[in-house]
Formats: C-alpha cells, sequence, structure tokens
C-alpha cells in the first residue's frame, strides 16, 4: 500500500471526539504520580509509563483495525507509513513524519511536529528530570504492544517485536521530538500444542 | 437460516469462545433454544460430530491446515471464506491479529464473512477488547463470556441472522 493511499485512510477513518485538553491533562496527571510514587526516579517512570503504553497497545490495535479496515502489510516500510499516517492520525490527530530508513529496514524514526499528549508541559527544573524523563514515553510501548499482536503476509504469517525509544523531545530544548524505532525480530505463527 | 456453532480462536490457537444452537424445530417458531451444555448440543449437527472439547480441536486444526493450504497456492494474500459438506457449512474469517472466527451454519446459509467481520468489530472489539477490566489474553475464555458479549451474540444471531 502506498504512502497516499495510508494517508487517506487516516484522514477518512471517522472516530469519535474527545476534548484535547481533557486527554492532555489525564495524561500529565498520570506522569505526575508516577513521578511522586517513584520519588522523581525518571528511569522507573519512563519504564513504567512504557508498560501502561504496551497494555494499551495490545488492545487498541484491535479498534484500530475495526474502524480503519485496513489488511496485513507486506513490509516493514508499509508498517510505518500505516502506524505514522493512519494509527498517529485517528487516535492522536497528528502525522509524524517517518524517515532516518536505516540501510536494512529494519529501523526507521518517526518525527514529531505536534505532541498532544506534551500540550502545556514543562518538565520539573530539578536537573534530572531535563536529561531523563521521556514525558511522552507511554506513546514507545503503545507501538510495542500494538505492533506485537499484527502479522505480516509473508510466507507464513509472523508476528514482530520491535523497540521503541525516544532520542530527543523539545520538551528538553532538543530541535524535534523524535522516536526510533526497530523491528527486533519475527515471532512464528503459534502452532496448536501438541496431543500427548 | 439455521446458525449451528460458533467459535473464536486466540493467536495462541487456543479456542477462547463456543456456542451451539439447536436447529430451530420446524413446528415451533419461538426463538430456538440454547445449549449451553457440551453433550446437549450434539444434535445439531446430525450424528457427524461428537460432542465435548474435541470439536473446537478438530475445528480448529482444520482451519488452520485449509487456511495456510490455501496461502501456499493462491499467494499470501489469499484466505477460504467458506466450505461446504453434506451436513453443513463453515464460514471462516481472520484478523490481521490473528483472532480466528468460525460460524458453522446450514448449508442454504449466504456467505457470513461479513457477519463474522461484524461480530469482530461491534461485539468483540467493543466489549470483550475494550472492557478494561477484562484481560488482554483470555486463556480459557475469561474475559469473553462477559454478558454484554454473550446478549449481543445471542440477539445478532437469533434476530440479524434469523
Amino acid at each position: 500500500m502506498s504512502a497516499t493511499k495510508a494517508s487517506r485512510i487516516g484522514e477518512e477513518t471517522r472516530i469519535d471526539k474527545v476534548n484535547a485538553e481533557l486527554v492532555t491533562l489525564t495524561y500529565g496527571t498520570i506522569v505526575a504520580q508516577l513521578c511522586q510514587d517513584y520519588d522523581n526516579d525518571y528511569q522507573e517512570v519512563n519504564k513504567q509509563l512504557e508498560k501502561m503504553g504496551y497494555n494499551i497497545g495490545m488492545r487498541l490495535i484491535e479498534d484500530f483495525l475495526a474502524k480503519s479496515g485496513v489488511g496485513r502489510c507486506a513490509n516493514f516500510r508499509e508498517t510505518a507509513d500505516m502506524i505514522a499516517k493512519v494509527g498517529f492520525k485517528i487516535f492522536l490527530n497528528v502525522a509524524p513524519t517517518v524517515t532516518n530508513w536505516a540501510s536494512d529496514n529494519n529501523q526507521f524514526s518517526l518525527i514529531f511536529e505536534d505532541n498532544p499528549l506534551a500540550d502545556f508541559v514543562e518538565l520539573p527544573d530539578d536537573g534530572r528530570a531535563q536529561d531523563e524523563l521521556w514525558f511522552s514515553n507511554i506513546l514507545c510501548g503503545v507501538l510495542r504492544g500494538a505492533l506485537e499482536m499484527v502479522n505480516f503476509a509473508s510466507p507464513f504469517p509472523v508476528q514482530m517485536q520491535i523497540e521503541a525509544h525516544f532520542v530527543s523531545d523539545v520538551l528538553r530544548g532538543d530541535d524535534t521530538t523524535e522516536m526510533r524505532v526497530s523491528l527486533v525480530r519475527y515471532i512464528e505463527d503459534e502452532m496448536p500444542p501438541e496431543e500427548e | 437460516m439455521p446458525v449451528y456453532s460458533f467459535y473464536i480462536f486466540d493467536r495462541h490457537a487456543e479456542c477462547i469462545y463456543k456456542r451451539r444452537w439447536l436447529p430451530r424445530p420446524t413446528s415451533i417458531a419461538g426463538k430456538p433454544s440454547r445449549a449451553t451444555d457440551a453433550q446437549a448440543g450434539s444434535t445439531g449437527l446430525g450424528q457427524t460430530v461428537k460432542a465435548g472439547d474435541d470439536d473446537a480441536k478438530l475445528v480448529f486444526g482444520t482451519v488452520f491446515s485449509l487456511r495456510n493450504m490455501v496461502r501456499k497456492l493462491g499467494g499470501e494474500e489469499d484466505n477460504f471464506v467458506s466450505f461446504t459438506t453434506s451436513q453443513y457449512k463453515l464460514h471462516y474469517y481472520e484478523t490481521p491479529t490473528n483472532i480466528k472466527f468460525v460460524m458453522l451454519t446450514d448449508l442454504k446459509s449466504p456467505s457470513m464473512r461479513i457477519a463474522l467481520q461484524q461480530i469482530y468489530i461491534n461485539l468483540f472489539v467493543e466489549y470483550v477488547v475494550k472492557n478494561p477490566l477484562s484481560p488482554v489474553e483470555h486463556p480459557g475464555g475469561v474475559g469473553v463470556n462477559n454478558e454484554l458479549f454473550e446478549e449481543s451474540l445471542e440477539q445478532f444471531v437469533t434476530r440479524v441472522l434469523a
């Protein structure tokens, strides 16, 4: 499927709207609470956010497929377009740019020009948050959870394990917000257990 | 148009939901009686299918092999829609997340592919996947057998498909 076709699906898929500030404030509250619960151990907060995202992603993918009606992707490049132009578009109404492909086609970056989760946010000035906290880390988990559930149409269906992390964030004073997504491995289709 | 039975298999090849309906007796035009008891449901398919857990395993094995064969012969995007025996018609729908929906109906039934897709989109995703308190995976069918899902499925099968 071409990138333009993916954009069209992203534009046309109707979805119930929810107030953006409500989402931003709800998410902000979660992050703030985690920071408090883990005594500003930001590494741990990143980890917890990723885990929460993972659990969301595993469910969200079904909703994504039901709403968008798209089929399987043929390769990882198609997957990237699908994530950026359909997934982010229908759930967050942003369409990050897919770029910086690794030569083996197994790694790419998503550049976010707009990130609704981080509206109104200023990281605490404690000298550590700016270097350690990835505020929107939940998104990395969502991608990991969602992609683990789908599979390619390649010879026999395989599922994929991916890893995603932020490499820069405008909240930290960087020029861009960039997430790096890597394909770790394919998971084979599960067979029914052998009869004993 | 009688629906005999309905199965959902998850990506771990486990049957996470199974439901049987007895065929509507011709003399009574009312609601078809429901057979939740596995032993009681065996009359639905004549004498050909053994009651119990075996049928779910057999159904899975069949659709799994058939689907793989179809892809090997017809290409990666190919999929089978239904097959017919002298006793019943088996309808199949698989999501990209590897959840398989199977429905057995009588021979005269039209294609149920859209119906199975509707069950996935409007019932399974809405009432099972989106229920935040149900587990993400459903070992042994936990979380699928909730009231909303079962009732809507019953309604869908008895009213929409009947």
